[in-house]
């Protein structure tokens, strides 16, 4: 049976696994991080999953983006993605938005949803995606990579998001170096806690920025604070006095 | 003192915290400097787990967390 063993887990069991068969999930990016996301959410038995990327697959994806293959290159990453992961457990629906998200179609795109994960390759989109969840009260897990070195966060409408860490003020210089197994183990992370919000268990890790370093084979955590003056928390709550 | 964490890129070629004498520094940016860090290599600068912009006063005490840029993978 396939889910016999996530089963056994005292904290999921029946009820829990049928909470997963129920819920919705948007992973916006199905690149490093995106791979490991949607592969264990599919295994885990996620009812319904949505990915979201306007990219094609390329040569330079293949050291990480373990969902698409040399075979795939030039084809659209949510077709290659989806593919593999009807493969993978033909019982979940996994449907696909092959178009950049930008402030007029993201709330439409990721309405609906039970979380979101951000695995996108750029802050313009962290932010935006992050101000969408805020708005629609969704929780949304980020998770970002650089060489041997990441980071795993739970955002909430209660809790700080990227913006009130300053981070919309970044100038990114791409491509960002990594490494696949960087992408795999905070992918898995972000994965991790997506089940976790999704079954309501544990101790999300929201105001919690927890870092790895590949290098030193550690995990710190910093504990981050909400801005008073966040543009994102005072837009989302504009938003909903508007409704 | 002033503790100060370096985090991912940033730890490379330093130690991962260093303690600084309060006296020597005015602001965040004064840390910066000290470190040769330019301010558009920094993505998120946390004084307190408070993001804080870099001519943030700093005082005997403050914990600061220094972040580079991240991508998606």
């Amino acid at each position: 049976m396939r889910y016999e063993r996530q089963l056994l887990i005292p904290q999921i069991g029946q009820s829990g696994q049928e909470k997963l068969k129920k819920s919705k999930v948007t992973v916006i990016g199905v690149g490093g991080l995106g791979s490991p996301v949607l592969t264990y959410l599919v295994s885990a038995g996620v009812g319904r999953i949505q990915i979201v990327d306007c990219d094609v697959v390329s040569e330079s994806n293949l050291n990480r983006q373990f969902l698409h293959h040399t075979v795939d290159i030039g084809r659209a990453k949510v077709l290659s993605a989806q593919e593999k992961l009807a493969s993978l457990n033909p019982e979940v629906k996994v449907s696909t938005v092959n178009q950049r998200l930008n402030p007029d179609n993201v709330k439409e795109y990721i309405s609906g949803s039970d979380v979101v994960v951000d695995c996108v390759d750029n802050a313009e989109t962290r932010i935006m995606a992050a101000a969408a969840c805020m708005e629609l009260d969704i929780p949304l897990v980020e998770g970002g990579v650089r060489g041997f070195y990441g980071y795993v966060m739970d955002i909430g409408k209660d809790y700080p998001c990227l913006s009130c860490l300053g981070y919309d003020t970044v100038k990114q210089k791409t491509p960002v170096p990594v490494l696949g197994v960087t992408a795999g183990i905070i992918g898995c992370m972000q994965a991790n806690e997506c089940i976790k919000l999704l079954l309501g268990i544990g101790a999300p890790l929201y105001g919690r920025m927890l870092n790895y370093d590949g290098l030193s084979g550690n995990w710190e955590e910093v504990h981050v604070k909400k801005a008073a003056d966040c543009p994102i928390h005072a837009r989302a709550e504009a938003g909903k006095r508007g409704k | 003192m002033i503790e100060v964490r370096f985090f991912a890129t940033f730890r490379e070629g330093r130690d991962k915290v260093s303690l600084l004498e309060p006296k020597d520094f005015k602001t965040a940016g004064d840390i910066l400097d000290h470190f040769r860090i330019h301010r558009e290599e920094v993505a998120i600068l946390l004084i307190n787990g408070l993001y804080s912009p870099a001519d943030t006063a700093v005082k005997d005490g403050d914990v600061i967390a220094l972040f580079p840029p991240v991508g998606g993978g």
